[in-house]
C-alpha cells in the first residue's frame, strides 16, 4: 500500500489565520475510505460566484494566448500564471436581468421575470448526479453574507433551490462529527425501501421480458442496467451511511457572524472547500459570495467601507467609490491566489491537489455599474489544464458560458457534449 | 504487492504475439473482403437491376473514384440486412428524386421507373419480412410530459407538477416521442422515482380537516406592497378622483378612495402585488377585484380608456425584485374594460398557487422601463405617451379567499390510494386490506389486465414492507411507487397481435390526449371492439373533439414546429426597438399558430392550408401586427383576411417567421432549409462541416442576397442550396418578428430613424437597402413575392399532405415511416385526394392504417367479438 507518512506531509496545515483556528489535517489517503479509493483520480470542482464581480477595466488583459499582458487585478495572481486561464467574451444567451441572474450562474437558465420563467438544473447538481455517489456527500454548496432563503448557486432538475450553507462550524460537524443515530437510522430505512423496491422492478422484469421479440429485448436491457447501477448506488449510499466520519484533530472554527468580514468569510469558506477536498467528503463545492446582499464591509481587515458592496458597485465614476472598490477586487484577487497557492502545496497521489481540482471564479455580473450582464469575467484555475493563456471570445457576440461547463464536465469524466445553453466544449481549452 | 504481469518483458512478449496474430487475421480478413466485393457484390444485385446500375451508376461510383463517398462495387445486396438496406434506401430516394444520375439526359424516364420499381420491390419485402418479424418498432417508454400527465389522471390531481423532475427526453425525427431515443438510465430511473414519490406524497392527506382557509383584503394603497416602483411614477402611482396623489402621504391606508393605478408590464426589476398577502397552504383561491381601464394624461390624471387593457396575475413568492424565480401566470387572461367610475367592473378569477406564494399583477403589452444603459444608477425614463394618453389600469379593491375547500374529504385523490380508509389509513385486517387496496390500485394505474403473476411480485413487496414494521400506508405507497417505475407501467407496446386491443387504445389515446385511455376507451378494448372501423373513427373523432386535444396540439406544435422556441432569441434591441420586451406579442403569436392548427385538424381543413389560407386568429396586439383593422381584447378571434394580406397560412405566421430567424438578422438559408424540411417534408442534407454561416451584415451595407450569391457561384454549395435558399428569400418581406417590411434596417447605411423605445431608451437606426423577395426554385419555376411562392407550394398539395403524415406517424408511434409503409401512406393519400387532401381525414386514414394498429389492421366488415 502507498501511505505516505512523512513529516512534510503531515505538516502542511490549513492554518486558519487572523482566528487563532489550526486544524492538523492527516494525509489524503488515510482519509479516504478503500472502496471511493478504488477508481480513476479523483476529479474536483470549487465554483465561485461573486455576484456583484469586478471592474472589467481593471480585470480583462491585453492581447490573448500565452502572451497577453496580464491586467493590475490579473497581475495579483502572477505566481500563478501558468496555473490559469482567464476568459473573456463568455456569457450566458438572453440571461440579461441585472442582479437576479445570480441564481443562473451556474444553470443558464433564460428569460428570468418572463411568465413561465423556472431555473433550471444547476453545473454542480448536473455533475453531482452524473457521477453518483463517491464521497459521503454528493456535493457542498456554500454561501458567504448569502440571503439563503433566494439566492443560491445550486437548483435541482425542477428548478427548486438548495439552500446554501453560510456556517463553517455547521459544515465541519457535517464533515468531521456524527450525526445522531436515530437521523443515521431513518435514512437507512429509506435507503432500504428503496432497495427492495429494486428487488420487485428486477423480478417484474424478469418476468416481463421472458415474452419479449429481440427489438423489445434490447430495450429491456437497459431497463436491467439501469435498476443493477440504482441498485449498487444504494449500496454505496447506505455503506457511507454506516461508516464513521473522518477523524479531525483539532476544534471546530470559530464562526464568524458578522457580515462585514465579508473577506475572512471568504477566506474560512475556502478553507472549509478544501478540508472537504482533502477528507475527500464531497468532490464538488460551490461558492457563491452574495455581496449584492453584504452590509459595509472592512477592506484589507481595516478601513470599513463608506456604503453597502452594491451602493459601491453603482459607482457612476465616482473616484471615493471606484477606490474602495478596486480594494475589494484586488482582494477577491489576493485571496484566490492564496487558495492556488495551498492548492498547489499540497498532494495526493503524487499530484498537485491543484491540478485535480478545477477553480472557478467568476460573476453574473459582467458590469454591475450599468446591470450588464455580457462579457462576465471568468477565470479557471487548476484541474489538469494547459493554462496560463487570455482565450478571448467575441464581445460582441458573447460564447456561452456553458461551453465552459461542458468542458469542466468532461474533465470531470462525465461523457456529456451538452449542458444548459452551450453549443458544444470550449474552443481552446485543452488538457495538460 | 506482486501481480500476475509486472513484469516488463513478460508483458511486452504477449503483446508482440497478440499484434502479429491480428496482423494475420487483418490480411486475412481483407483478402475474402476484396475478393467478396470484386465477385459477390454486384453479383448479388438481381440481374436487370446489377445491368442498370453498371450502365448508369458504376462510373462513379466505384472502388477508385468513390463519388460522394459510395462505392458501388463494395456495397452488397442484403435487404435483410439493416444497415445495408438504409443504403439501399438511400440510393432509391436520389434516384427517385432526380438527384442522381447527375445528368438525367443519359437515364430516360422509362429506364428511371424500371430501376426503381425493381428496386423497392425488393427493398419492401425485405423491410416487410422484418417488421412481420420484429414489428414496426420496439416498444415505447412515456417520455416526462406523459408521465405527468399519467399521474395526473390516475391521482386525480390536474395541477400536479412532477415534469421537471424528469430528465429532459432527447430528440429524434423532432420530436421526444421516439421509441429508439427514449433511452433508460440510472438517473433516468432514480428520477422516476423521485417524481412517483412526489406525486404519491401529494395525493395524500394528512390532516383530518382540509386547511382553513383564508380571506384577504386589500383596498387604496394596501394594494401593492411597494409604494413606488423602477420605473418613474408614470409606472405606478395612487390617485384619489382620477388624479395622482403624493404616496407618502398620510392618512389611511385602506382609504377605499384611492385607486393604484399601473401603466407598465412587468420586467426586472418589478415587485407589485397586494401588501401581506401570502398563501399558507398549496391550493386554489378566488381572485376577486375591481379595476377599471384608464388612460393616464400628463400630470397623472385619468382619463377613461376606449379600450380595454389585457392582464393576467403572475404566481410568485414575495420577495423583493432581485430575485429570479418561478413566475407562473396564473387565472388565464382577464380583459379589464374601460369605466369613467372607480367599483363598477368587478372581475373574479381562480388562480392555483403553492404554499407561500402572492399573485403580481400582469398588465400586458405595456411598456417595461429598464435601467438606463449610459452607467446612471436608478436612471429610468417612462416611454413618451401614445396618442390620447398611456393605457393603463386603476385597482381599487381586492379580495382572496383559500385554499378553496376540495369537494370532499378527504379528497379524491386520497381515495385513489386509499379508499375509504380515511386520513389515519386505518385497518382492522391490515394484511388483507393491504392485499384489496393494492389490486385495486394496479387496476387504476395499469393501462391493461395484468397477469395475477405480475400483481403478485407488488404484492410481495407490500406485505414483506407490513411485516418488518412498517404502516399500512407506508407498505402501500411502497407498492405504488414500484409500479409506478415498472416496466408495466413506464412503456407502450407496439400492437402485435391480432387480438390485441389495449396496445391500439394506449397508442390513441397517447397520440391524441399525451395521456392514459380514459374509461369509455377503456371499456371498448375490454370488448375487443376497438378494430372496428366505425368504433375506431367515432372514437378518434371524440378524442380529437375533446379538451385533451390541446396537449396534443401543445406538443405536437411545440417539437414539429418547435414552438417551444418561441422565446429562444429576443429580437435585437438597436434594429427592433418597437419589439424590446413585448412578450404579449411573442406569447400572442403562439396562441396564433395554436388555434390555427387546431382548426386545421378539427375543421378538417385541407393540407394547402399549411401555406395558405384567407383566414387566420387575431387578437388586439396581433391584428396591429399584421395591420389589419383593429380589434379589442385579447381574446383570439378567427378572421378574414384581404385578398392581398400575406398573412394566410402557417408559412407566414408570425410565430414561425421569429422561430426561423435569431432576433437580429433573417437568414433566407435558415429560413428555407426550415421550410424545406417542417412544412414540406424535404429536410434539405447536412451542410458541410468546414464553411461556416453566411454572417448578416448589420451596418446595412450589403443585402442578403448579395451575400448568399457565395451559394450559387459554388457548383458545390449550390447543388443543395438552390433548393432552399430561394424559398426563404421569398420570406425576406418578413422582419425577424414576423411583420412585413419592404426595406432593410441597418446601424450605419442609410435613412436614420431615432426616438425613444418601450423600455425609455434612445433608439437610433437606419432603414436601408430594399427587400427583393423574387427568385427561381430549383426545378426552374420563378416566383416575384411570397404570393408567387405559397401558389407554386400550394400546387403541389400531396407533398404537403404527405410531409403531415409522415410527422403523425412519428409522433403517434414513435417509429418514423419505414421503407415499408409508403404504400400504405400512399394509398392513404390517394384516398385523401379525392376531397382535397384534408388534415382531420389524413389522421383519422392513419389510425385506420396498419402502421398504427400493427399488421394485422381493422377488423374485417360484419367481423365482431
Amino acid at each position: 500500500m502507498n501511505i505516505r507518512t512523512s513529516s512534510s506531509h503531515f505538516s502542511r496545515r490549513t492554518l486558519l489565520r487572523g482566528l487563532g483556528i489550526s486544524l492538523a489535517l492527516p494525509a489524503l489517503e488515510c482519509m479516504t475510505p478503500a472502496f471511493a479509493r478504488a477508481t480513476e483520480t479523483p476529479r474536483r470542482m470549487l465554483l465561485i460566484a461573486n455576484n456583484i464581480g469586478v471592474l472589467p477595466k481593471h480585470f480583462f488583459p491585453q492581447g490573448t494566448g500565452r502572451n497577453y499582458e496580464a491586467s493590475p487585478l490579473l497581475s495579483i495572481l502572477a505566481p500563478h500564471r501558468e496555473d490559469f486561464t482567464v476568459f473573456s467574451g463568455l456569457s450566458h444567451p438572453n440571461v440579461t436581468s441585472g442582479h437576479s441572474t445570480d441564481n443562473c450562474f451556474l444553470t443558464s437558465a433564460r428569460g428570468a421575470f418572463k411568465a413561465g420563467f423556472r431555473n433550471t438544473i444547476s453545473l454542480d447538481q448536473f455533475a453531482a448526479e452524473k457521477l453518483g455517489q463517491v464521497t459521503r456527500f454528493a456535493s457542498f454548496n456554500l454561501g458567504v453574507n448569502i440571503e439563503k432563503a433566494n439566492r443560491s448557486l445550486s437548483w435541482t432538475r425542477d428548478g427548486v433551490l438548495l439552500p446554501a450553507e453560510d456556517s463553517a462550524t455547521a459544515l465541519y460537524q457535517k464533515m468531521f462529527v456524527q450525526g445522531d443515530a436515530a437521523a443515521v437510522q431513518q435514512q437507512l430505512r429509506r435507503l432500504e425501501e428503496r432497495g427492495s423496491i429494486l428487488d420487485t422492478l428486477r423480478d417484474e422484469a424478469n418476468r416481463f421480458s421472458r415474452n419479449l421479440g429481440a427489438t423489445d429485448k434490447a430495450r429491456m436491457d437497459q431497463y436491467f442496467t439501469s435498476v443493477r447501477e440504482v441498485e449498487q448506488r444504494l449500496a454505496i449510499a447506505r455503506e457511507w451511511e454506516q461508516r464513521p466520519l473522518p477523524k479531525a484533530t483539532q476544534p471546530a472554527p470559530t464562526p464568524i457572524q458578522e457580515g462585514k468580514y465579508f473577506f475572512e468569510k471568504f477566506e474560512l469558506m475556502l478553507d472549509m472547500a478544501q478540508l472537504a477536498f482533502e477528507s475527500d467528503s464531497t468532490r464538488i463545492v460551490t461558492l457563491m459570495l452574495d455581496a449584492f446582499w453584504t452590509p459595509i464591509f472592512k477592506l484589507g481587515g481595516q478601513q470599513d467601507t463608506t456604503e453597502s458592496y452594491h451602493g459601491l458597485s453603482h459607482h457612476g465614476q465616482n473616484e471615493k467609490k471606484l477606490r474602495q472598490l478596486e480594494a475589494a477586487d484586488r482582494q477577491h484577487m489576493a485571496v484566490l491566489n492564496k487558495l492556488m497557492t495551498s492548492l498547489a502545496n499540497k498532494s495526493e497521489g503524487g499530484e498537485r491537489l491543484l491540478d485535480r481540482t478545477m477553480v472557478l471564479y467568476g460573476s453574473n455580473m459582467g458590469e454591475a455599474n450599468i446591470h450588464d450582464n455580457t462579457n462576465l469575467p471568468i477565470i479557471l484555475a487548476g484541474g489538469g489544464f494547459k493554462h496560463g493563456r487570455h482565450i478571448a471570445f467575441s464581445r460582441n457576440h458573447n460564447t456561452p458560458l456553458c461551453n465552459l461547463f461542458v468542458t469542466m464536465l468532461q474533465r470531470m469524466g462525465i461523457e456529456t457534449d451538452s449542458f444548459g445553453s452551450s453549443t458544444g466544449s470550449l474552443t481552446g481549452l485543452s488538457q495538460a | 504487492m506482486k501481480s500476475k504481469c509486472d513484469s516488463p518483458s513478460r508483458g511486452k512478449r504477449r503483446l508482440k504475439r497478440t499484434l502479429s496474430i491480428l496482423t494475420i487475421l487483418l490480411g486475412l480478413y481483407v483478402a475474402v473482403h476484396r475478393a467478396g466485393a470484386d465477385q459477390s457484390a454486384l453479383n448479388s444485385v438481381p440481374t436487370r437491376l446489377a445491368e442498370l446500375l453498371k450502365q448508369h451508376c458504376d462510373q462513379c461510383h466505384n472502388g477508385d473514384s468513390r463519388s460522394g463517398g459510395l462505392d458501388l462495387t463494395a456495397l452488397s445486396f442484403d435487404p435483410a440486412d439493416r444497415a445495408v438496406r438504409e443504403q439501399w434506401i438511400r440510393i432509391h430516394d436520389r434516384v427517385e428524386k432526380g438527384e442522381m444520375p447527375p445528368k438525367s439526359a443519359g437515364f430516360p424516364a422509362a429506364r428511371r421507373a424500371e430501376f426503381l420499381k425493381l428496386l423497392s420491390a425488393r427493398l419492401h419485402a425485405a423491410d416487410s419480412a422484418e417488421i412481420v418479424a420484429f414489428g414496426r418498432g420496439p416498444m415505447r417508454r412515456l417520455n416526462r410530459d406523459e408521465y405527468e400527465q399519467n399521474l395526473r389522471d390516475l391521482l386525480q390531481l390536474p395541477h400536479l407538477d412532477i415534469r421537471d423532475l424528469l430528465p429532459a427526453d432527447r430528440e429524434a425525427h423532432h420530436f421526444n416521442k421516439v421509441s429508439d431515443t427514449l433511452d433508460m438510465s440510472r438517473v433516468q430511473l432514480m428520477a422516476y422515482l423521485d417524481a412517483a414519490e412526489a406525486a404519491l406524497q401529494q395525493a395524500m392527506v394528512k390532516t383530518a380537516q382540509p386547511p382553513v382557509a383564508m380571506k384577504y383584503r386589500a383596498v387604496g394603497k394596501q394594494l401593492s406592497f411597494v409604494r413606488a416602483i423602477t420605473g418613474e411614477k408614470q409606472s405606478m402611482f395612487f390617485a384619489r378622483n382620477s388624479v395622482g396623489i403624493d404616496s407618502n402621504e398620510k392618512g389611511e391606508e385602506a382609504d377605499p378612495t384611492v385607486e393604484m393605478v399601473l401603466c407598465r408590464s412587468p420586467g426586472w426589476p418589478y415587485a407589485v402585488f397586494p401588501k401581506k398577502l401570502v398563501t399558507p397552504a398549496a391550493g386554489a383561491y378566488r381572485v376577486r377585484f375591481s379595476a377599471r381601464a384608464v388612460l393616464q394624461q400628463p400630470g397623472f390624471k385619468l382619463a377613461p380608456a376606449t379600450l380595454p387593457v389585457p392582464m393576467t396575475f403572475r404566481s410568485r413568492r414575495p420577495t423583493n425584485h432581485d430575485i429570479a424565480e418561478d413566475v407562473k401566470s396564473v387565472g388565464g387572461i382577464l380583459d379589464i374594460q374601460p369605466n369613467a367610475q372607480p367599483g363598477v367592473g368587478v372581475y373574479e378569477t381562480i388562480v392555483q398557487l403553492g404554499a407561500g406564494q402572492t399573485i403580481e399583477y400582469g398588465l400586458l403589452g405595456l411598456p417595461v422601463p429598464q435601467p438606463d444603459a449610459r452607467g446612471i444608477t436608478g436612471a429610468y425614463r417612462f416611454p413618451p405617451f401614445p396618442e390620447g394618453g398611456q393605457p393603463g389600469i386603476a385597482f381599487q379593491w381586492m379580495e382572496v379567499e383559500g385554499p378553496l375547500a376540495p369537494e370532499s374529504w378527504p379528497p379524491a385523490s386520497h381515495h385513489v390510494l386509499f379508499d375509504d380508509l380515511g386520513v389515519e389509513v386505518k385497518s382492522a385486517n391490515p394484511a388483507q386490506d393491504a392485499k384489496r387496496l393494492l389490486r385495486r390500485f394496479i387496476n387504476l394505474a395499469a393501462r391493461q389486465p395484468l397477469p395475477e403473476e405480475a400483481v403478485a411480485k407488488f404484492e410481495q413487496l407490500t406485505l414483506s414492507r407490513l411485516n418488518n414494521g412498517a404502516t399500512l400506508a407506508e407498505a402501500l405507497l411502497s407498492g405504488y411507487k414500484a409500479f409506478l417505475c415498472s416496466d408495466l407501467f413506464l412503456y407502450l407496446r407496439e400492437p402485435a397481435r391480432a387480438t390485441e386491443q389495449f396496445a391500439v387504445v394506449n397508442r390513441l389515446s397517447h397520440f391524441l390526449t399525451d395521456t392514459r385511455p380514459d374509461a369509455a376507451l377503456t371499456e371498448l378494448a375490454r370488448q375487443g371492439k376497438l378494430r372496428n372501423v366505425a368504433v375506431l373513427r367515432r372514437e378518434t373523432d371524440r378524442l380529437i373533439a375533446g379538451e385533451g386535444f390541446e396537449r396534443f396540439v401543445t406538443h405536437f406544435t411545440d417539437y414539429w414546429l418547435s414552438l417551444r422556441d418561441l422565446r429562444r432569441d429576443d429580437p435585437d434591441i438597436r434594429l427592433y426597438p418597437e419589439y424590446r420586451l413585448d412578450d404579449y406579442l411573442v406569447e400572442s403569436m403562439g396562441l396564433e399558430t395554436r388555434a390555427f392548427f387546431t382548426a386545421m385538424v378539427r375543421e378538417n381543413l385541407p393540407a394547402t392550408t399549411l401555406v395558405d389560407a384567407d383566414f387566420t386568429f387575431v387578437n388586439d396586439r396581433l391584428s396591429r401586427h399584421y395591420d389589419l383593422p383593429p380589434l379589442a381584447g385579447s381574446a383570439l378571434r378567427k378572421v378574414s383576411l384581404p385578398k392581398d394580406s400575406p398573412y394566410g397560412g402557417l408559412l407566414t405566421q408570425a410565430a414561425i417567421l421569429k422561430i426561423t430567424s435569431n432576433g437580429v438578422a433573417t437568414s433566407p438559408v435558415l429560413r428555407g432549409a426550415w421550410v424545406m424540411d417542417r412544412l414540406l417534408g424535404q429536410p434539405p442534407s447536412p451542410p458541410p462541416p468546414s464553411v461556416p454561416a453566411v454572417e448578416p451584415d448589420i451596418r446595412g451595407a450589403k443585402s442578403m442576397r448579395d451575400l448568399l450569391a457565395l451559394h450559387t457561384k459554388s457548383a458545390t454549395c449550390a447543388s443543395c442550396h438552390a433548393r432552399f435558399d430561394p424559398v426563404g428569400l421569398a420570406l425576406e418581406n418578413f422582419d425577424v418578428m414576423g411583420r412585413w417590411r419592404t426595406r432593410y434596417r441597418g446601424l450605419e447605411t442609410g435613412e436614420r430613424i431615432s426616438g425613444i423605445d418601450r423600455s425609455g431608451h434612445d433608439f437610433s437606426y437606419t432603414v436601408a437597402g430594399a427587400v427583393d423577395a423574387g427568385g427561381q426554385l430549383a426545378d426552374g419555376r420563378e416566383f416575384n413575392d411570397v404570393h408567387a411562392l405559397k401558389a407554386i407550394f400550394k400546387a403541389n398539395p400531396r407533398q404537403l399532405a404527405r410531409n403531415l403524415l409522415q410527422q403523425f406517424t412519428v409522433y403517434a408511434t414513435g417509429t418514423p415511416v419505414r421503407f415499408a409503409d409508403r404504400r400504405e401512406i400512399e394509398s392513404i393519400l390517394d384516398t385523401c385526394s379525392k376531397n382535397d387532401y384534408r388534415v382531420g381525414d389524413l389522421l383519422r386514414a392513419l389510425v385506420q392504417s396498419k402502421i398504427f394498429l400493427g399488421q394485422n389492421g381493422l377488423v374485417k366488415k360484419g367481423v365482431t367479438k
